[in-house]
């Protein structure tokens, strides 16, 4: 067995609100062997956010991790102090965000952003040109030099993307995460960017956390996927096991109400009924009972932990 | 079907200010034409979809129709009434008749103002429409399917479904014959993204709304829409019956749309058709075809002039001098 890239044991997180602590995370484990593409596919308020401050240590101040740990090359990423974390951040791990537009400085032609970022290397200017001209060749943008000039706002929504994902890799990370990067794409431009990801990973052989909560993107980019509900890891295994033999409920309904598996045009589409639990106060017992359709008595009474295995389900009745 | 809302070649114009640059470069225009030549219908209890990238015109074309941006030429008919007043002039729709989902939900709402409060406003503008204003804000909600504990929430206090709830009910408040949405699913879970659009057709089907939803997320597409639109650099490039150009897409750019849709099954082996080079600007909008520098059947005579409308029964149209 290889060591993995991120290793995230047990890992807890929570958040200080006015009415108690919030509990966002709960014994989270996720491994990521080198070379992988990852995919965490989960709801609004699943934690996914939560996941990737975590990694890369950038909480809100109001949050505290209650334990585990965040191994990356078997450093334990939350005992860093903040100058090696700093150091670590954008150099060995990068992350592209879901809206370009936001994480470009709008001010700056993106050659300057590219050479800026190089600040680390001992390259001349023009060996720093050099080289974002380089990467920019590689997301596939054409005329690089001519757009080293330009700025941001010049660029159409699906190359200011390229450009994010080329700064992310100027520093060949060991593990890229990529935040929602193609939620604002159209689907040509989204599968350009899966399949550039796809290439890339191969060439840079970077592994990559992918976060998305459109299911088709995950099952076509990722090698396994990661199912969280309302902050704890419900299902992992490789994309074809999870997407074709899921085992736990909330993952099967998840797919159930993908629209794009409706065959026949319906005015009913299907939704799961019910709501997320509060995470200020969770019960004992499974956190997603309240909206299955197989509980048993035991689900309220113990947490279903994570079997073991490859593809690994945290439910009382889930089948093998 | 009666036609409640048609539009012919409407257009609308952004002057860009392109300060020293565009003063220096002749070669510049000072202009985008951010909706070029859109002709649609909608009628009542019926459903269009106009699909499109963000930068496509989508949301310029929501607002030219609500009176938020202006319309350059073109005409605009409400219920038999024309709209359009001359060049370059904001329309003056009944905008009781007309109402508007943004798509950003929690930020089209006052952080200062409870949902009550929230939904008691249309109320208050439009006087008439209730006469117990507080009665019919707590109407609302049930018909959305919110209970009451939210009446007192303020929109920071709310999950991103709720808040596109809340929109809905204020939308419905004025009961407006069209109801035009903005991406009424773009940020929700799939879960979510099902109540909302069911709710949508449910309440079409209870009072006979007409509805332009404005997405671009294909898959939804062909269960709330019977009529589609195909939006690129601001022109429909293909517009008709959903099931028909679903079933078969006659442009390439539509085709490729459709063939581009990553599925859920990871064994599924698309057959995509592979587009080439970049988005153009609107700033630098292409000869001819908008399209042919990305398109994989464009020939010589694509750039010299945009393709006419060709159309099948009335049923599916394009333009497109080499279709599918």
């Amino acid at each position: 067995m290889t060591t993995p890239v991120l290793d995230i044991r047990d890992l807890s997180v929570s958040y200080h609100t006015d009415r108690g602590l919030l509990r966002a995370l709960r014994h989270v484990n996720i491994q990521i062997q080198p070379g992988r593409i990852i995919g965490i596919v989960g709801e609004s308020g699943c934690g996914k956010s939560t996941l990737i401050a975590a990694i890369i240590r950038l909480l809100a101040p109001n949050a505290q991790i209650d334990g585990g740990s965040v191994l990356f090359r078997r450093n334990d990423l939350l005992g860093l102090d903040p100058e090696d974390m700093r150091a670590l951040r954008g150099d060995e791990i990068s992350l592209v965000f879901q809206d370009p537009m936001t994480s470009l400085n709008p001010v700056m032609t993106i050659g300057r952003q590219m050479t800026n970022i190089q600040y680390r290397e001992n390259r001349s200017k023009a060996q720093m040109l050099a080289r974002a001209t380089s990467l920019l060749e590689r997301v596939g943008i054409a005329d690089p030099a001519e757009q080293l000039k330009r700025y941001p706002h010049h660029l159409s929504g699906g190359m200011r993307q390229r450009v994010a994902i080329a700064m992310a890799l100027m520093t060949e990370p060991a593990l890229l995460i990529a935040d929602e990067p193609t939620t604002a794409l159209d689907a040509t431009l989204e599968v350009q960017i899966i399949h550039r990801l796809q290439q890339l990973q191969r060439d840079f052989g970077c592994a990559i956390l992918f976060i998305s909560h459109h299911l088709g993107v995950i099952a076509e980019l990722c090698d396994e996927v990661v199912v969280m509900y309302a902050g704890e890891v419900v299902e992992s295994g490789t994309t074809r096991d999870v997407f074709l033999k899921a085992r736990h409920p909330y993952t099967r309904k998840l797919l159930e109400c993908d629209p794009a598996r409706i065959e026949q045009a319906t005015r009913n589409l299907p939704v799961i009924a019910g709501k997320l639990p509060d995470l200020v106060d969770i019960r004992e017992g499974c956190v997603f009972r309240s909206r299955c359709d197989s509980s048993i008595d035991r689900c309220a009474r113990q947490r279903p932990a994570l079997d073991g295995g490859d593809h690994c389900a945290a439910c009382h009745v889930a089948g093998q | 079907m009666s036609e409640l809302l048609s539009v012919r070649d409407l257009r609308v114009r952004y002057r860009v200010d392109g300060g020293m640059t565009t003063m220096l470069d002749r070669n510049r225009r000072s202009y985008v034409d951010v909706v070029h030549g859109v002709s649609l219908n909608v009628g009542r209890g019926e459903t269009l979809a106009v699909v499109g990238e963000s930068g496509s015109g989508k949301t310029t074309l929501a607002m030219a129709l609500c009176g938020l941006a202006p319309v350059l030429d073109g005409e605009v008919c409400f219920d038999g009434a024309v709209l359009t007043r001359g060049k370059d002039r904001y329309l003056q729709p009944d905008r009781r008749r007309i109402a508007l989902m943004f798509q950003d939900a929690v930020g089209s709402l006052s952080p200062r103002m409870t949902v009550r409060k929230l939904l008691g406003e249309p109320f208050r503008i439009h006087s008439g429409l209730s006469d117990d204003p507080d009665r019919s804000a707590l109407e609302l909600m049930s018909m959305v399917g919110l209970t009451t504990d939210f009446a007192d929430r303020y929109p920071h206090q709310l999950s991103g479904g709720q808040a596109r709830r809340v929109c809905l009910a204020r939308a419905l408040a004025q009961k407006p014959d069209l109801l035009i949405a903005d991406e009424p699913t773009a940020g929700l879970d799939v879960s979510i993204q099902g109540e909302v659009l069911n709710l949508l057709s449910d309440l079409q089907q209870e009072l006979g709304l007409g509805i332009m939803i404005i997405t671009h997320n294909l898959n939804i597409v062909r269960h709330v829409a019977e009529q589609m639109a195909i939006m690129y650099l601001g022109r429909f490039l293909e517009q008709g019956r959903s099931d028909r150009i679903i079933q078969r897409p006659r442009h390439p750019y539509t085709a490729a749309l459709l063939a581009a849709n990553p599925s859920t099954n990871p064994d599924a082996v698309p057959e995509r058709i592979e587009l080439t080079g970049e988005v153009p600007s609107l700033l630098q909008r292409p000869t001819g075809c908008e399209f042919r520098t990305r398109c994989p059947r464009a020939q010589a005579d694509c750039r010299v002039s945009f393709p006419a409308r060709e159309s099948l029964n009335g049923k599916q149209a394009w333009n497109c001098f080499h279709a599918l």
